[in-house]
């Protein structure tokens, strides 16, 4: 579905992603882990058309994106929920989701009961603004405008990122349940023990490169995984 | 009595400088550069209108809409062939760029027009309401200046409440990049917001040259500064801020004058718009909105 080849990217002068090969297949889930700086991130920013590699290639679904604009590929099914959330903090629940179907032209009222059903406490909080929802709140918002667009393939980038254990362990339930319904997702995360135990495949990034592959179990169990991310 | 005479034409002349702030600040919102070139708009929008009315002998009302179409065009061509180029580039050289613009159009209506002052007739032709037996009367400029104000007020506000283009940008001026995220294409929706900043200055134009009726180049320049100090005192990207800063400083410039000093009636009012910036960096009506983490 999505296959990234030799990728290189330039923040400037600063060679960030040097040479990146990686795929996800349709209905995987695959997970990005890397310690801080390792340029998770800028590979998620890239695909999704905020940044453009000097070289090398992307296509998703078969089509050339690498230097395309971020705002047409939503409408080619790919979707991205950026770190550190970035919902409109200004704006109500309710206008956040709209905004996440900003491609449908009209917000159809099942699409929103769905997201309602993933996320119970948003239909509470719908005429609130976003900017008073609770970190944990806001990631489900976050996950929850994406999804308005049906997405083909959705990134997802440190969903985990500030929030308690129990949070977060429901924020991957609900991953793993999207999943279930048929999205495939890329998970970028810090968090590499509990990436690594929902994912079907895994890469592991060291500044700018990836140094391992492999299914979830075996980079689970790799001696090296082991010391540098899941603390011994 | 005077004293809600002064009143009423503050609030007027205040809400020409409050449609023009709006300007201002939903471009500034949107697209985050101050467009100095916006008060030079408002002079073309009012020389359109003159020629309409005093050369082809059409009614006002074509005049406006005339004034309306050209400078939504020209705003959309100046953003274009200007301002787009620069998307990007530091915020200093866009800014240079803007009072380039300013000039550009000052000179370019110099060399159309001549400098000598064109008598602008008013558009509007509604007797004067006199009340309290000839100790109170307001003019029917303010009074369509005020109406029309309000409806744009009401206008703006539905628009960018309730439609789809509306709420997108208000989500490119929160959060550009993940505007984009949404499928929203946020050069699309600058050329709105400078055609729409446009319109209003062509309407500004009007409505400042019925008040006060010489028309020369320079003639948007100098509201136009006042209506950007507007924009800063109600708290530059706000919408309603525009609004009340525009009004507020309106009846401030009004009363100095009728009460302290014609001279000195901008100095005073750069003195309050300093003494509110230091109590209240963000304006009136300026979000500081907090993050969570």
């Amino acid at each position: 579905m999505l296959k990234v080849e030799d990728m290189h990217v330039y923040y400037g002068a600063i060679h960030a992603i040097k040479g990146v090969s990686f795929e996800v297949g349709q209905g995987e889930i695959v997970a990005l882990i890397g310690a801080n700086g390792a340029g998770k991130s800028t590979i998620l920013k890239t695909v999704s058309g905020l940044m453009h590699p000097r070289s090398g290639s992307i296509s998703f679904c078969g089509e050339n994106i690498a230097h395309m604009d971020a705002y047409k590929l939503l409408r080619h099914g790919l979707a991205h929920v950026p770190e550190g959330r970035r919902i409109f903090l200004q704006m109500t629940v309710q206008e956040n989701l709209e905004m996440g179907a900003y491609i449908n032209k009209e917000v159809s009222q099942k699409d929103l009961e769905t997201v309602f059903n993933y996320f119970p406490r948003l239909k509470e909080r719908r005429k609130q603004i976003a900017g008073t929802l609770s970190g944990g709140e806001q990631q489900m918002l976050a996950m929850s405008r994406a999804l308005m667009s049906h997405p083909k393939l959705m990134m997802l980038d440190e969903p985990s990122m500030g929030l308690a254990p129990i949070l977060v362990d429901q924020i991957f339930d609900i991953i793993k349940e999207l999943h279930k319904s048929g999205t495939t997702i890329l998970l970028v995360e810090q968090n590499a023990r509990k990436a690594l135990q929902i994912a079907d495949r895994a890469y592991v990034l060291e500044t700018g490169n990836i140094t391992l592959s492999g299914t979830g179990a075996e980079l689970a169990s790799s001696d090296e995984v082991r010391k540098a991310y899941l603390g011994g | 009595m005077s004293f809600l005479q002064y009143l009423i034409n503050g609030i007027s002349i205040g809400a020409v400088y409050a449609i023009i702030a709006l300007g201002y600040t939903m471009v500034y919102g949107i697209a985050k550069m101050l467009n100095f070139a916006h008060g030079d708009v408002i002079m073309v929008g009012a020389y359109v209108s003159y020629c309409v009315t005093s050369y082809l002998g059409m009614p006002a009302i074509v005049s406006i809409l005339v004034a309306v179409v050209a400078c939504t065009v020209l705003g959309i061509v100046i953003e274009g062939l200007a301002y787009k180029p620069l998307r990007g580039t530091p915020s200093l050289a866009v800014l240079i760029t803007a009072i380039g613009v300013s000039y550009f159009l000052q000179n370019a209506a110099q060399l159309i027009f001549g400098s000598a002052p064109k008598n602008f007739k008013s558009i509007v032709t509604m007797q004067p309401l006199t009340l309290f037996g000839g100790g109170l009367t307001i003019t029917g400029e303010v009074i369509i200046t005020i109406a029309i104000c309000v409806a744009i007020m009401v206008g703006l506000t539905l628009f960018t409440s309730k439609t789809r283009m509306g709420k997108a940008m208000r989500a490119v001026s929160e959060d550009r990049a993940a505007a984009q995220l949404m499928g929203i294409n946020v050069n699309q929706t600058i050329s709105l917001t400078f055609a729409i900043g446009s319109a209003l200055a062509a309407v500004a134009g009007v409505l400042l040259c019925s008040t006060v009726p010489t028309l020369m180049p320079t003639t948007g320049a100098m509201p136009g500064i006042r209506a950007f100090t507007a924009a800063v005192f109600g708290g530059i990207g706000s919408i309603p801020g525009a609004m009340l800063g525009g009004i507020l400083l309106g009846i401030i410039e009004t009363f100095s004058k009728a009460y302290i000093s014609t001279q000195f009636s901008d100095a005073i009012v750069f003195s309050v718009l300093i003494i509110i910036l230091l109590v209240k960096p963000a304006g009136l009506l300026g979000k500081q909105i907090q993050e969570k983490v």
